[in-house]
C-alpha cells in the first residue's frame, strides 16, 4: 500500500515526460494520467482511513539518511481535493485550448505542476520541501504566462521574483535547521526541537517565506493580477491549490513541528492579518469591475478565514475541542479548494462565449449559459458560508471556538466578511439576470460546464452533507 | 596557521567590498562585472571551507554561466533603452522615492544578516550534530561511490536530485514560452575564433573527465553539464549559431532525459520488487553513472537554451526577422 505514495508523484511526472514527447498525442495521455492519478489519490484516501498514516522510504534508506513520504488523513484529504480538481480543470482545459498545438505545450507543463503539488503534500523532509516549492513555483509561473498576453506576462514575472523570495527566506530558516540540530527529517525534529532562539528564527523566516507564498494580507499585492490575467484552468488551479499547499506547510509546521514555540502572540497576529484579508479583500472584490478579479480577490479574503483559525485553536484545550475546531479548518479549506476553481472555471465559460468578463455587462448569461450560471451561484453559496456548503460548517467551527475562548473580535470579522461575501456575489447573480427566455436544455455545452457544476455541487452537498468522514479521517490519520 | 588566517581575512574583505561595489554602481554592466567576480572569490572561498565540490558548481555555474546570462540581459536592455528614451515627467520625486527604497531593503537586508548571524552563532553553541555525516560514511561502501557528495546526490537522496531536474525541465519549457531565440552574435575575428577552437575541445573533454571523476573525487553531472554548455557558450559568443543544440523533437529528448533516465531506473527497481531508486550495491556504481550521464545532457541542454534565451528555430535567418 506504502507504494502509493511514490505513485502519486511519478505518475504525473511520467505523464510530463511522455506528452512532451508525443506532442501529437498529449490530450489522450494528459486525460489518462489524470483519471488514474485521481484513483490513486482515491486509494490512498481509502488506505489511510483504513490503516491511519503511511509513510515510504524512498531508495530503502531510513528517513534521516534517505528522505521519507509521508500521508496522514490531513494530507490525504487535501491530495484528493487536488485530484479532483486537477482532474476536472485537465477536462476542461482539453476544450478550453481549441489551437493542438498550444495543448501540447500546456500539458507538460500542467503535470508537472501537478508532480509538485503532490510531492509538496507528501514530502516528510524539510530540504525536499524546498525543492517542492521551487518546482511549485516555477511551474506555476510559466503557467500563469501561458496565452502570452503582455499583462500576463509581466504579473507573471512579478509571481517569480516573490516567490523566489519566499523560497529563499524558507531556505535560509532550513539551513539555521540544519546547523542547530542536524536533521532534515519532520519526524524526527518534531521529537528534537525545543523553544530556543535557533528554532525561534528558523520559524519565523520559513513562515515569512510562506505568507508571502500564500498572499496573506498585506503580502497579498501580487495575487489577484496574477490570478486574474492567466487562463481559466490556470487560474482556478492557482486560486484552489497553489496558494493553499503553501498554507497546508505553514498548518504543519505551527501545528506538528513546532508545535511547542507557537505563543499566543504570534498566532494571535496571523489572526488579525487574516481578519485584514478578510475585509480588504471582501471590499475589493466588491468594488472590481471584472468577475476574474472579483474571484482573486475573493481568494485573498478566503485564506484570511483559514488564519482566524490559528489564534482559536492555540487558545482551545488540546483534546477533543481542538480537534473537532481543527475539522473545521481543514472542511473550510477544502471547500474553498472546490469552490473556487468551479467559479474559475464558470467564468471561463462565461469570457469565451461572451467576449469579456465585466460584470455590468452580463445581462442574459443566466438564459444563455444557465448551468454555468448555477455553478456560479453554487460556489456563491460556498463562499458566503451558506448551508448546506462546507463552508458552513467550517465557519460554525470558527464561531463555535471563538465563543468558547471568549475571542470576539474574530466573530464580527466572519460576520462582517460572510455578509461582503453575499453582496459580491448577488451583485454578480443580479447582473446576469435579464428578460430573456429560457432554453429548453439547462445544460448547453455539456463538455465544459459538467467540470465546475460538478466541482461546486461537491463544494456544497458534497462536504456539507457528508462532512463527518472529515472528521474520521484526521482523527484514524493522526 | 597565521598564513592560512591572513588569507581568510582577504577573501572575507575581497567578498564584502566587491558585493558592496556591485550594489553601489548605476552601471548595469560593471555591475554584473563586479558579480561575476564575487562569484570567483566566493568559489575561493568555498575552497577553503573544504567544499570543493561546490567550489566547482559556484565557478561554472554561479560566475561562468549566470555571468554570461546576465550580461546578454544587460544588452538587451540596452538595445531597448535607446529606443525608448523618453523622460518620466516626474523624475526627482521619483528619484527621491528611489533613494528612499534603497536605503530601506539595504538596512532591511543588514537587519537580517545580523539575526542570521546572531542564529547561526547560537546553534553552532550546542553540541555539535555529525550524525549524518556519520551515517553517510558509515553507509559509503553500499552506495556504489566513493565520493560522499555523489552519494548523497545520487543514492541517499536521489529523490531531491530528480526533482531537482523535473525544476530544469520547468525552467527549459518556461524559456520556450518566451518565443524565438535571439539573434546570434556577428561572427568572431581570428584570434576569437583561433581560441574557440582550441577552448572548445578542451571544455568536452573536461566535461566528460568530470562526469566520470565524479563517482570518487569533486564532480558530476552538474558541474560537467555546465562546463558543456560553456562550450556551446563560447561557440555561440563565435558566432555559431546551432552551437550543436539540436532543435524540434531531439531538444525534448535531450531536455527531458535526466528526468526520464531516472524515472526509468527507480520505476524499473520498483517493478523488480526494490525500493523506489534503490539500487543494489553490486549494480549501483552503473545505475548512477547512467542517470548522471543523461542528467549532464539535460542540464547543458537547459542551461545553453537559458542563453538563447527562446526557442531555437531550425531555419536559418528566420530568429533575425522576428526579434
Amino acid at each position: 500500500m506504502a507504494e502509493t505514495l511514490i505513485w502519486l508523484i511519478a505518475m504525473p511526472m511520467a505523464g510530463a515526460v511522455a506528452t512532451l514527447l508525443l506532442p501529437r498525442q498529449s490530450t489522450p495521455i494528459a486525460c489518462v494520467t489524470a483519471v488514474a492519478a485521481s484513483l490513486v489519490a482515491g486509494t490512498l484516501l481509502y488506505a489511510v482511513s483504513e490503516q491511519g498514516s503511511l509513510s515510504y522510504e524512498i531508495g530503502g534508506w531510513s528517513a534521516g539518511l534517505g528522505i521519507a513520504l509521508r500521508a496522514d488523513g490531513l494530507s490525504a484529504l487535501l491530495l484528493m481535493m487536488t485530484a479532483l480538481v486537477m482532474l476536472a480543470s485537465s477536462v476542461y482545459a482539453g476544450t478550453y485550448f481549441t489551437k493542438a498545438a498550444a495543448r501540447a505545450r500546456f500539458w507538460p507543463l500542467w503535470l508537472l505542476l501537478w508532480t509538485s503539488l503532490n510531492a509538496l503534500l507528501l514530502s516528510g523532509d524539510l530540504f525536499n520541501l524546498y525543492v517542492t516549492l521551487e518546482l511549485l513555483g516555477l511551474s506555476a509561473v510559466a503557467l500563469a504566462s501561458f496565452g502570452g498576453k503582455f499583462a500576463a506576462v509581466q504579473a507573471a514575472l512579478r509571481y517569480l521574483l516573490l516567490g523566489l523570495l519566499g523560497s529563499m527566506m524558507f531556505l535560509a530558516g532550513v539551513s539555521l535547521i540544519y546547523a542547530g540540530y542536524g536533521t532534515l527529517d519532520l519526524a524526527t525534529l518534531t521529537l528534537a526541537v525545543e523553544p530556543e532562539p535557533v528554532a525561534w528564527t528558523a520559524l519565523a523566516l520559513m513562515s515569512a517565506g510562506l505568507l508571502l507564498k500564500t498572499a496573506l494580507f498585506p503580502l497579498h499585492f501580487w495575487l489577484p493580477p496574477a490570478h486574474a490575467s492567466a487562463s481559466a484552468p490556470v487560474s482556478a488551479v492557482l486560486s484552489a491549490l497553489v496558494v493553499k499547499v503553501a498554507f497546508y506547510l505553514l498548518v504543519r509546521l505551527w501545528m506538528d513541528v513546532f508545535a511547542d514555540l507557537v505563543t499566543p502572540a504570534a498566532a494571535g497576529l496571523l489572526g488579525v492579518m487574516g481578519a485584514a484579508a478578510i475585509l480588504w479583500g471582501s471590499w475589493q472584490a466588491l468594488r472590481t469591475e471584472r468577475l476574474k478579479l472579483l474571484a482573486a480577490w475573493s481568494t485573498v479574503a478566503q485564506l484570511g478565514y483559514l488564519f482566524l483559525f490559528f489564534p482559536v485553536l492555540l487558545a482551545l484545550p488540546p483534546g477533543p475541542a481542538r480537534d473537532t475546531a481543527f475539522g473545521g479548518l481543514v472542511i473550510l479549506a477544502l471547500t474553498h479548494g472546490l469552490a473556487k476553481a468551479g467559479l474559475f472555471l464558470a467564468i471561463g465559460i462565461i469570457q469565451q462565449r461572451s467576449g469579456h468578463d465585466r460584470i455590468n455587462e452580463l445581462n442574459g448569461t443566466a438564459q444563455r449559459l444557465p448551468a454555468t450560471t448555477f455553478a456560479i451561484a453554487l460556489a456563491g453559496v460556498a463562499l458566503i458560508g451558506l448551508p448546506p456548503s462546507g463552508a458552513f460548517l467550517g465557519k460554525w467551527q470558527l464561531l463555535a471556538g471563538s465563543f468558547a475562548s471568549g475571542q470576539w473580535l474574530w466573530i464580527l470579522v466572519t460576520i462582517a466578511g460572510s455578509l461582503l461575501a453575499a453582496a459580491y456575489i448577488f451583485r454578480v447573480l443580479g447582473h446576469a439576470f435579464g428578460n430573456q427566455s429560457y432554453p429548453r436544455h439547462s445544460v448547453t455545452i455539456a463538455r465544459e460546464e459538467w467540470p465546475a457544476l460538478i466541482l461546486t455541487t461537491l463544494a456544497v452537498a458534497g462536504l456539507g452533507l457528508a462532512g463527518a468522514p472529515v472528521w474520521n479521517l484526521l482523527e484514524s490519520g493522526a | 596557521m597565521t598564513a592560512m588566517l591572513v588569507l581568510d581575512i582577504l577573501l572575507v574583505l575581497s567578498l564584502l567590498s566587491l558585493a558592496t561595489a556591485a550594489l553601489a554602481t548605476n552601471d548595469a554592466r560593471r555591475s554584473v562585472i563586479l558579480f561575476m567576480a564575487f562569484g570567483l572569490v566566493l568559489a575561493l572561498a568555498w575552497g577553503r571551507l573544504l567544499a570543493p565540490d561546490v567550489a566547482l558548481a559556484e565557478a561554472a555555474i554561479g560566475a561562468g554561466l549566470s555571468g554570461a546570462l546576465l550580461l546578454t540581459a544587460v544588452r538587451d536592455q540596452a538595445h531597448r533603452a535607446l529606443r525608448s528614451s523618453r523622460k518620466p515627467v516626474h523624475e526627482r520625486g521619483r528619484a527621491n522615492l528611489r533613494v528612499t527604497l534603497e536605503w530601506t531593503v539595504t538596512l532591511l537586508c543588514i537587519a537580517l544578516a545580523g539575526l542570521l548571524a546572531w542564529a547561526l552563532a547560537q546553534a553552532f553553541d550546542r553540541a555539535p550534530k555529525d550524525t549524518l555525516a556519520q551515517a553517510v560514511s558509515a553507509n559509503l561502501a553500499i552506495s556504489g561511490v566513493s565520493n560522499p557528495v555523489t552519494a548523497v546526490l545520487l543514492n541517499f537522496r536521489a529523490y531531491d536530485t530528480l526533482l531537482e531536474l523535473a525544476v530544469l525541465l520547468t525552467a527549459a519549457l518556461g524559456i520556450f514560452a518566451l518565443g524565438p531565440a535571439r539573434p546570434g552574435h556577428r561572427a568572431a575575428g581570428p584570434v576569437f575564433d583561433g581560441l574557440a577552437r582550441w577552448l572548445v575541445p578542451a571544455l568536452i573533454l573536461t566535461a566528460g573527465y568530470l562526469l566520470w571523476v565524479g563517482a570518487h573525487a569533486p564532480g558530476g553531472a552538474f558541474q560537467a553539464g555546465a562546463t558543456l554548455a560553456a562550450a556551446a557558450v563560447v561557440l555561440r559568443l563565435a558566432g555559431r549559431r546551432s552551437v550543436g543544440l539540436p532543435t524540434g523533437h531531439t531538444l525534448h529528448v535531450a531536455m527531458v532525459a535526466g528526468v526520464s533516465m531516472f524515472l526509468a531506473v527507480g520505476l524499473g527497481l520498483l517493478v523488480l520488487g526494490r525500493p523506489f531508486l534503490g539500487y543494489p550495491p553490486a549494480w549501483a556504481g552503473g545505475l548512477i553513472l547512467l542517470i548522471e550521464t543523461a542528467a549532464m545532457l539535460a542540464i547543458a541542454a537547459t542551461l545553453v537554451l537559458a542563453f538563447f534565451g527562446g526557442r531555437p528555430t531550425p531555419a536559418p535567418g528566420v530568429a533575425e526577422k522576428t526579434s
